[in-house]
């Protein structure tokens, strides 16, 4: 059974609700889920080996099925780190394991599908239970807010994205990703196509859809941040990929839109960074700028003839490689917010100032809080070293230098604001009196393994780059 | 092995030294200075081991093994005379800069530590790498811990000085990435595999804009980390916002990677393009000499004056690598290690007198001699080394360069020349104004103790002995120059 994953996590979901039902209780909830996310993750080998079954809607093959890993990896991280949090609540909070578990089933499900209707349902569940993961704080306004702004916007880009589907429909008559491959040029085919890049754009957040990155990452609760931060583009992703490395031959206007759409979020994302006060915003134009870097290589990634053969998959490697990176960065960065915020407070401990001091009343958190911050800016032994020149070899060995320039002169510009939270918390801190809070065990386990996986792959890269081979040989 | 060795075991020292520091600040000190003796005992032996080596060239130690066989990066590193002696440069200021943070850092001790040896670890894996990318790896390991020492225990600026230092030096630092990555890719479209393999990408047969183009990248980064003029603007910040131990390992050590890279990954590794660039280089080095030298003159900052005369000193480092013959070659090496004695000395100098009058104003001391006779001794005479005697260790350096430098470029030879006569003045001038002069009546202060006195002797010890005999250095450093490819002698070079 090709599809085990997706029914295991819809199973999933449904015990959890009996689960819930039966007991409240937040660690048999989060239990439950994580039970859910790690036996989706151990049939993927054998969903690889089964025949398949469903070839209208899903596509299960060692590029989606790997994605689909990616996904619930990141999805079980984010889990525990949201134990963490939630576990300082006082109020219900049982419900957002579930609204993660759903979440995580549309992501796979998106990532998986073979045609647009299969695209809009995954899509569709993922944004829903997104909007519940981010309000969930109900007596902060800031996650009401976030949550409404989050709700409108996105029912904007589905709007844009059910147009586009509708004139591709309409123009090739059919609604599976395989016939919008066979069909040339046509008009309305293009026109439709615009208008999912729009959805895609906002899904990414790249610049000029970028508007409502800062707010709701600001608003939400950070483990809701985090979700939001890496899953939607993890999976938005993917299909984008699998679109590209199916064939699907790009038109020169669309090189030129990628190109003006990366240069301008390389640019405005980090030019916006440099002037918050916020971490969660500052890491809202962070991702802006990442992706942004991220189109570096996704462009080359089409792999046209006159890059030459190998061009194609180094730039698809690179780009899956830093995504990868930037799940576990994002990840790792929220979860120290979510360490050290307690969501019955009106805020999190999101403001720079709030991790002044951190080396002294937290070195541990603050190592890994640095390590992040390294691998965000690109510095060995982080990951994200390794991921920026992956980005670098891309471009440059298909001579994009106009883009690679930029990405330097954006990078330098990144590397102040990131510098400036490790320099404040290397500060003494405010007050010398209160001794911090403790941090629950399941965070330091999280945050552990992060920053294990920051440095190990930032220092060893080989396995990671071998499976991601693998899913794009 | 043992080379790998010898980038591990400060490495390690130093991640073990920081939760030691948190309750034991000596064991602490004491454990940093263990590692770097141990690493010291690895590398003193290596200078006579067996050459087994494939690559030509007068290789001393080589190691060996796969890294990211993906993109054919290894760990390859190999020891010549060159990166031996400036391995044990680094190994020796190294444990200069743990004594002299004995008594000086109260705050974080394990966390400073621990910094100083990554740092420390980062430089000696520069001085080894021989892949293009494992060299850039660690050409940014070594930043990172440095940009902590300066921004946790600097002075007054520290925050702006450790945000000017990183920017500059990162920045510069994506440059040698682009050009790296865009050579290894020109050479794999020839050879059809991708290598950062040091020796295959030296036979990459390049265009002449493209070369030039990779040679510009490695150039800019090498000099803004030289601290050439007109790149050299974070040098005095970061100098004097540094602790003495950061600053002593900034000057005396980190600024030798950008003349190390400057020898091996662009004099070497794109010699045709050196070559071209050869003219902007002597006459950039010309006015780093004066503009240096000028501007240390101005100072009324005893530790912004010292850092100052840095950029003066290097200036001749710059003549010198891109005269190309071997006689400036061996003085840039000289001068390298005598400066960093020299500097060294200097700065552990400032760090102990403004530790005692809390002041680095020259205008606020004076009258040095009669309080301290002991540190304003050793103070005159590192000044006056710097300044180049003859008889000591800098002198020596310097005649080579210009000497060498006459051959081949007899007006910029001059024009550096001319440079000297500012530095007597900006020497003479430190001394008359910090050390002579009437003393402050109201002021008590201890003089030097036995732990400065001994670090003062070896130091000084070294620089005559530079100056004297400094036969032993030419010898290590000679043979690793064949390396560097034959010295295509002065035909390229118009005066």
């Amino acid at each position: 059974m090709n599809a085990a994953p997706l029914l295991i996590l819809a199973l999933a979901v449904a015990a959890l609700l009996a689960v819930i039902c039966i007991r409240r209780s937040h660690l048999l909830a989060t239990g439950a889920a994580l039970l859910g996310l790690l036996a989706a993750m151990a049939s993927i080998p054998f969903a690889l080996r089964a025949p398949p079954a469903m070839p209208a809607l899903f596509a299960f093959n060692a590029a989606s099925l790997g994605f689909m890993f990616i996904i619930l990896a990141a999805a079980a991280v984010i889990l525990v780190i949201g134990y963490g949090y939630w576990q300082k609540s006082l109020g219900p909070r049982e419900e957002f394991p579930l609204l993660l578990l759903i979440a995580t089933l549309g992501a796979c499900a998106l990532t998986a599908a073979a045609g647009f209707i299969a695209l809009f349902l995954g899509l569709e569940t993922m944004t829903l239970a997104m909007i519940g993961m981010i309000a969930y704080p109900r007596d902060r306004a800031a996650a009401e807010e976030a949550g409404l702004k989050y709700l409108i916007l996105s029912g904007m880009s589905s709007g844009f994205l059910l147009f586009g589907i509708g004139l591709i429909e309409l123009a090739t008559g059919s609604l599976s990703f395989a016939a919008v491959l066979a069909a040339p040029g046509d008009p309305l085919l293009l026109a439709g196509l615009a208008m999912l890049g729009v959805g895609a754009g906002f899904k990414l957040s790249v610049v000029p859809f970028h508007f409502w990155v800062p707010d709701v990452y600001a608003g939400a609760a950070a483990p809701a941040g985090a979700y939001l931060a890496v899953i939607p583009k993890l999976a938005v992703l993917a299909v984008l990929i699998r679109l590209q490395a199916a064939g699907v031959a790009p038109s020169a206007g669309l090189l030129h839109a990628v190109t003006i759409i990366a240069i301008l979020s390389m640019l405005i994302g980090n030019l916006l960074a440099l002037l918050q006060e916020n971490f969660k915003r500052i890491l809202g134009y962070s991702s802006i700028a990442h992706l942004g870097y991220l189109l570096v290589a996704w462009l080359p990634a089409w792999g046209l003839p006159a890059w030459g053969l190998a061009a194609g998959t180094v730039a698809r490697n690179a780009v899956l490689f830093y995504l990868v990176t930037y799940a576990i960065t994002m990840a790792g960065a929220f979860g120290v917010i979510a360490s050290i915020s307690s969501p019955d407070e009106p805020r999190d401990a999101d403001r720079v100032q709030d991790l002044r001091g951190m080396f002294w009343t937290r070195p541990a958190l603050a190592a890994v809080l640095t390590l992040v911050l390294l691998s965000l800016a690109g510095i060995p032994p982080a990951i994200g070293f390794i991921a920026k020149m992956y980005i670098f070899a891309a471009g440059i060995h298909t001579d994009l230098w106009l883009l690679i320039g930029t990405m330097v002169a954006s990078s330098v510009i990144g590397l102040f604001y990131y510098l400036n939270i490790i320099i404040v918390m290397a500060q003494r801190p405010a007050s010398a009196a209160a001794t911090p809070a403790g941090i629950a065990w399941s965070s330091r386990a999280a945050m552990a393994a992060l920053s294990a996986l920051v440095i190990g792959l930032g220092v060893a890269p080989q396995p990671l780059i071998a499976m991601l081979r693998w899913m794009f040989p | 092995m043992s080379l790998l060795l010898l980038i591990l075991v400060p490495l390690i020292g130093g991640t073990l030294a920081w939760p030691l520091g948190r309750t034991y600040p000596t064991a602490c000190r004491l454990l940093c200075l263990a590692a770097l003796g141990v690493d010291l005992a690895i590398a003193i032996p290596l200078l006579h081991g067996p050459a087994d080596l494939s690559e030509p060239g007068a290789w001393l130690a080589a190691f060996d093994a796969p890294w990211i066989p993906a993109f054919g990066m290894d760990f390859r590193f190999g020891l010549d005379g060159i990166s031996w002696l400036l391995t044990v440069l680094t190994i020796i200021l190294g444990m200069f800069s743990i004594v002299v943070s004995w008594r000086d850092i109260h705050h974080g001790t394990g966390f400073f530590h621990a910094n100083l040896m990554w740092s420390l670890a980062g430089t000696i894996g520069v001085f080894l790498a021989l892949d293009l990318f494992l060299f850039f790896y660690f050409w940014e390991l070594m930043l990172v811990p440095m940009v902590f020492v300066i921004a946790i225990w600097g002075h007054e600026n520290r925050r702006r000085a450790a945000i000017k230092f990183f920017l500059f030096t990162q920045g510069s630092g994506l440059l040698i990435l682009i050009s790296i990555i865009a050579l290894a890719f020109l050479n794999a479209s020839q050879t059809g595999r991708l290598t950062f393999n040091y020796f295959a990408l030296q036979h990459t047969a390049l265009s002449g804009t493209a070369s030039y183009l990779i040679m510009l990248g490695l150039f800019i980064a090498f000099v803004v980390k030289l601290a050439g003029f007109p790149v050299h603007v974070w040098l005095p910040d970061t100098h004097t916002e540094a602790p003495t131990a950061g600053s002593v390992i900034l000057a005396s050590i980190l600024l030798k990677t950008g003349a190390y890279g400057l020898f091996r990954f662009v004099a070497a590794l794109l010699p045709a393009a050196a070559h071209e660039i050869a003219p902007v280089a002597l006459w950039l080095g010309v006015a780093s000499i004066l503009y240096g030298a000028v501007l240390a003159y101005g100072q009324s900052d005893l530790k912004k004056l010292v850092a100052y005369t840095s950029i003066s000193h290097m200036g001749f480092i710059l003549i010198g690598i891109f005269v190309f013959n071997t006689l400036a070659w061996q003085g840039v090496i000289f001068l390298l290690i005598a400066h960093g004695v020299s500097t060294g000395a200097l700065f552990i100098i400032v760090g102990a007198v403004q530790h005692r009058l809390h002041t680095r104003d020259l205008g606020r001391m004076g009258g040095l001699w009669t309080d301290l006779p002991k540190l304003s001794s050793f103070g005159t005479f590192f000044i006056l080394a710097a300044m180049g005697l003859p008889g000591l260790g800098n002198f020596v350096g310097e005649f080579l360069i210009l000497r060498g430098a006459y051959a081949a470029a007899p007006a910029v030879t001059i024009a550096a020349a001319i440079g000297l006569v500012p530095a007597a003045l900006y020497s003479l001038i430190a001394i008359q104004r910090a050390f002579h002069g009437p003393a402050d009546p109201a002021r008590a202060v201890p003089d030097f103790g036995i732990r400065e006195n001994a670090m003062m002797l070896l130091l000084a010890a070294a620089i005559i002995w530079l100056g004297v005999y400094p036969q032993p250095v030419l010898n290590i450093a000679g043979p690793a120059l064949g390396n560097l490819t034959p010295p295509l002698q002065t035909a390229m070079l118009r005066p």
